[in-house]
């Protein structure tokens, strides 16, 4: 299931604000554009009276259409810059807002989706919206203006010159409507099928290493073979839309011209327009080309840019996943009821009961697939539970803000991503914290990796997975919430280390409410209570001892682990 | 039309971007053919346009006769119909040329990447090298395209300038001369824009990398927080592009007021010289219109150089990332010449000696992950030999020795080809079996039909877990290296793997490094390693009995 994509009318509406955010900058760049285009419109003109009698005042005309060529020079160039300047802070104003929007997704539409849909969105959506306004907005606007003001001109020179054009824009338009219909629909498919060929190509780069150790360069090679032959046949389709416009277009700039000379021409003949006239109408005529062709053809990237703007858009369209009330928890007792959650409309918990003594440390194990990861993120607040109720002091986790919530309750998991950035900056990810404080976080989980400064993470000194996981807890011993959920966090460091670092861990943690999913039974017998999931279900819940004296499953469990 | 991709890339040159330009250009050499001259066609066309224009104003309307006018207006149409034509089959030449270098780029980088395997990793940031498919391929494409048009453009000047000629000498050198002036004016602007785009580019490229890492870690800021954090980074990354952006932007408008200022020069010149012809009777109005024509026709190819000039400098940086990646040499590539002879593994300098077609637990704490890829060829450590023959030397080593990390990645795909590309079912579901791995299959939509999506990320840490064992068991190496294939999976499937994983393997040499009783209870054979040298070595029952350390070491995880 796709994240969602926002309609056109909301990409338009949106267009709008972003642009009317700098009314003054935009005014400037319009006003600028403007003045350029009538000093390049006096040219024909100061020509056509050349043509007129051409043995009059040639040399003041042509120093005038020197000195109106250089006027538009210098304000072409104050346009570009200015429209430049105004398209880039555009631009960062919307990756920002994009990129912010991202971060506060539910997780659970993001993974649903698939990381790669929002990866795609956050690089090749950006960068097709940023050429769209870095070439396509620009260039419109510039040749809208040209393409209005000399058909002022032309109405100036000769209304009745002004015909022709007329007659030939209902080709103009029907052909781009029948285009620009199909279009969008086409390139969005072709987009959609670059992005599955990026996908591909991405899964053999951060998989570099599987593709070699396993011999599979020869199934990537294939598959990535078979998006481009994809994407091929979704550019051909559009590629035959625009070979069926563009002779219309083509036409549509020549027509005028030939129809304006002809019917110039006789009205000259019958005494009805000066030769200044026809010379000036028919060069107008034939400039407009140029601009128009300019303005139509960059449609398609500013449609494409549309539709990249939909899908950066369409994430702010995702329906949040808490809806902070205010509410303030009055305790730190967190209890999960009657709680089921589904995916993908099955359901992998059935009513899950659970109260939290505060400061206990509680062990879930169970097999894999149980529902022990899916328990830990509800209780966590991470997710909302599909019906019944996970609430810390009374409160839903969902009511309360993700800030909020994390001050009190933080998830750790197995996932051991490491930031491009340096150690420092990966370990104070929740507050800025003095270097001994963060040296004295790293020291509780035994840190035996890198420095502060050195940048880790792909492209720096990589540490290892069992670096990343302690450093995800030195993340926690920093945050220091009140309960803490730890998914397999200690599942990549070694078994015998694992266990001294969880009791040192204990000991830097004393006093905090602990859930502990773990496979190894040696944390279940530490902890203080031990639940037992299975089937999305808790069918054993007590201590150690108890569960072992009652002789059900975890009983059986105990006895494998210490045949 | 011809069908793309290309089969075989081909094997470019990659002693520099400019050579790899070059190279990429030739692979499509008679399509890039086509573009310049289906361009040329329609630039030509384009270019009669003004004398037959001039034409129509000399004889038909100061000429006074509307039969010549309605003559040469028709031949203004044909030639609008040429050009209609023309421009369209430059534009589909101009596509299939784009296209075609775009994806043989992702054919080589994705090839190049399988090629280096880790050493990629190690090289450079895997961000880097999907800004090669995000924006560098576009850039490879336009590049090559535009040559195509720039050599069209070219050739047109040369056209105009003939005809010109022919109506006046002194106007037609004056367009001779003045054409390369106009270049040569605005040649100096491109360096500072090259340098601003270059600064832009290379800002944005780590924006976008800083933009990926954050989405590819929300799991791990949406458990502790941090997302404020990364936020402002991001945003700070985000108004330094802005910056670059915009000093880029200044820089291309000295450009465009260039390409508005000399031509236009250069117009008011052949206007002015041909005004005082025409007063002198040396040339007809309808010449002088021509004239006029020409000289603002003229804009439009000097536009096409122009911005061929600016994409060559956007491709040359997109190329040089590119030949970048392709230069580059596994460091262990595995392929050497000598077959070994026997199975046995054996490591000099720990003292470990893997017995063939037995299934070896090694105990080597902390060092285990250090010590596989000795034993599997991964490090330029020596020492390690394979039957006989050190591990550079071997034959086909990657085939024969696999090691199966903990941080190898599944792919998105059908199933049954992720676990095995070749063969049959039959072989699939015994490894998957041997990894209990039957639920995940099921889950997945079994080994028919079944899609591993999103690289695995829907499945839990377990489950991968056991999915990556199945694949390792059913590639059915010689000597499979594991290193703590269970440390995700409960204690009840741990003892179910540890049961059929010996039985799977039987006959072949099985490497696991582990700390886990249940898999060392089923080893043939234990081997326990203290600060990288072998300390003691038996059954895990014997060592358990006889060797202290090895007790306290494997034990005191469970007291």
């Amino acid at each position: 299931m796709k994240l969602p994509i926002a309609t056109a009318a909301q990409a338009k509406a949106y267009a709008r604000r972003l642009v009317l955010r700098y009314p003054r900058a935009l005014a400037g760049v319009v006003a600028l554009q403007v003045l350029a285009t009538v000093s390049g419109l006096a040219v024909p003109w100061l020509f056509a009276q050349l043509v007129q009698d051409p043995g009059r005042r040639i040399d003041v005309l042509a120093a005038s259409i020197a000195a109106f060529t250089v006027l538009q020079a210098l304000l072409t160039r104050a346009a570009f810059a200015a429209s430049a300047a105004l398209g880039e802070r555009v631009l960062a104003d919307l990756r920002e807002e994009f990129v912010g929007q991202a971060l506060r997704l539910p997780l659970a539409t993001v993974e649903r989706a698939g990381t790669g849909d929002l990866l795609t969105r956050a690089s090749r959506d950006v960068d097709l919206l940023e050429e769209a306004v870095r070439d396509a907005v620009p260039h419109v606007l510039i040749s809208g203006v040209t393409v209005l003001f000399t058909a002022v001109a032309i109405a100036l020179t000769s209304p009745l010159l002004l015909l022709p054009t007329l007659a030939v824009t209902p080709l103009l338009l029907l052909s781009t409507r029948w285009y620009l219909r199909r279009a969008l629909n086409a390139y969005l498919t072709e987009d959609e099928r670059w992005a599955e060929l990026l996908d591909a190509f991405s899964e053999t780069v951060t998989g570099a290493r599987t593709v070699a150790a396993f011999g599979r360069d020869g199934q990537r090679r294939d598959l990535t073979d078979a998006r481009i032959r994809a994407s091929w046949t979704a550019e051909k389709y559009s590629l035959g839309l625009r070979t069926r416009w563009y002779p219309a277009l083509e036409l549509s700039y020549v027509l005028p011209v030939v129809g304006t000379l002809l019917l110039g021409g006789l009205l000259y003949l019958n005494g009805h327009v000066s030769l200044a006239q026809v010379t000036a109408a028919t060069l107008y005529v034939q400039q407009l080309g140029y601009p128009l062709n300019i303005m139509l053809t960059q449609l398609d990237d500013l449609q494409l840019g549309g539709a990249s703007l939909a899908r950066l858009l369409g994430v702010a369209e995702v329906p949040p996943d808490r809806s902070p009330t205010g509410a303030d928890p009055s305790g730190v007792d967190l209890a999960a009821r009657d709680v089921r959650y589904a995916y993908a409309e099955r359901d992998v918990l059935h009513g899950v009961d659970l109260d939290l003594v505060p400061g206990e440390r509680l062990a879930v194990v169970g097999p894999s697939g149980a529902g022990k990861s899916t328990l830990g993120r509800l209780l966590a607040g991470i997710d909302g539970p599909r019906t019944g109720a996970v609430t810390l002091g009374s409160v839903p986790l969902t009511d309360l803000p993700l800030d909020g919530l994390r001050h009190r309750i933080a998830l750790v998991t197995q996932e051991h991503h490491v930031f491009h950035a340096t150690l420092r900056d990966n370990l104070a990810l929740v507050r800025e914290a003095p270097d001994d404080e963060l040296r004295a976080a790293l020291d509780a989980v035994g840190w035996t990796g890198p420095g502060l400064d050195t940048v880790v993470g792909s492209g720096g000194s990589a540490l290892t997975p069992a670096e990343a996981q302690r450093l995800a807890l030195a993340r926690l011993v920093l945050a220091d919430p009140h309960t803490l959920v730890l998914d397999e966090a200690t599942s990549l460091i070694d078994p015998r280390t694992a266990r001294s670092l969880e009791r040192s861990l204990g000991a830097v943690l004393h006093g905090r409410t602990v859930v502990a999913i773990a496979h190894r039974l040696h944390t279940a017998h530490d902890a203080d209570r031990v639940a037992v999931v299975e089937n999305g279900k808790i069918t054993e819940l007590g201590t150690h001892d108890e569960l072992v004296g009652r002789g059900g499953s975890y009983a059986a469990l105990w006895e494998t682990w210490n045949r | 039309m011809r069908d793309l991709p290309a089969g075989d890339p081909g094997a470019p040159s990659v002693s520099g971007p400019w050579r790899f330009l070059g190279w990429l250009a030739g692979t499509d050499a008679s399509v890039l053919a086509a573009v310049a001259g289906w361009s040329l066609g329609g630039m030509t066309a384009q270019a009669l346009m003004p004398a037959v224009l001039g034409r129509a104003i000399d004889e038909g309307i100061t000429g006074r006769d509307a039969g010549a006018l309605g003559v040469w207006a028709a031949v203004l149409c044909g030639l609008g119909l040429l050009l209609a034509f023309t421009r369209t089959r430059e534009h589909k030449a101009s596509v299939l040329v784009w296209l075609s270098a775009a994806y043989r780029t992702v054919q080589l980088v994705s090839r190049q990447a399988g090629r280096l395997g880790d050493t990629l990793a190690r090289r450079i940031s895997s961000g880097e090298v999907i800004a090669v498919g995000t924006g560098d391929v576009a850039k490879l494409g336009t590049v090559v395209e535009v040559c195509g048009r720039a050599v069209g453009a070219a050739l047109s000047i040369v056209v105009v300038t003939v005809v010109l000629l022919g109506i006046d000498v002194r106007l037609g050198l004056v367009l001779l001369l003045g054409v390369p002036a106009v270049l040569a004016l605005s040649g100096p602007l491109l360096g500072p824009i090259h340098r601003r785009q270059g600064e832009r580019r290379e800002l944005t490229g780590t924006m976008t990398a800083t933009a990926s890492d954050i989405v590819a870690g929300l799991r791990v800021l949406r458990g502790i927080g941090g997302e404020a954090l990364f936020e402002r980074r991001f945003r700070a990354e985000s108004q330094r592009v802005r910056a670059a952006g915009a000093r880029a932007g200044r820089a291309e408008s000295w450009l465009n007021a260039a390409a508005v200022l000399f031509p236009g020069l250069l117009l008011t010149l052949v206007t002015w010289l041909g005004a005082r012809y025409a007063a002198a009777g040396e040339i007809t109005v309808g010449q002088l219109v021509a004239c006029y024509g020409y000289a603002a026709f003229l804009v439009t190819p000097l536009w096409v150089l122009g911005e061929a000039a600016g994409q060559l400098a956007k491709g040359h940086v997109a190329a040089a990332r590119v030949v970048r990646i392709l230069r580059m040499t596994p460091e262990h590539p595995g392929d050497g010449v000598r077959e070994p002879s026997g199975g046995e593994l054996r490591d000099d300098v720990s003292g470990l000696r893997v017995r063939p077609g037995s299934l070896t637990a090694v105990v080597a704490g902390r060092d285990a992950g250090a010590l596989a890829e000795r034993l599997t060829g991964y490090t330029d450590d020596s020492g390690v030999t394979y039957g006989g023959v050190p591990l550079a030397e071997v034959k086909g080593l990657r085939r024969r020795v696999l090691y199966a990390a903990n941080e190898d990645v599944l792919f998105t795909g059908p199933l049954g080809a992720e676990l095995l590309p070749e063969g049959s079912d039959d072989v699939r579901a015994r490894a998957v079996l041997a990894a209990c791995a039957e639920d995940v299959v099921a889950e997945a939509g079994g080994l028919q039909g079944g899609r591993v999506a999103e690289a695995g990320r829907e499945f839990s840490g377990g489950q991968r877990q056991r999915l990556r064992l199945a694949r390792a068991l059913a590639a059915d190496p010689e000597v499979l290296v594991l290193v703590e294939p269970t440390s995700a999976v409960d204690a009840h499937t741990e003892a179910a793997i540890a049961a059929r994983l010996g039985a799977h393997r039987a006959g072949r040499t099985t490497v696991v490094f582990t700390e886990s009783p249940l898999v060392l209870a089923a080893a043939d054979h234990v081997v326990h390693v203290q600060r990288g040298k072998v300390v003691a070595e038996g059954r895990h029952a014997e060592l358990m009995a006889g060797a202290p350390g090895y007790r306290a070491e494997v034990t005191r995880e469970i007291k």
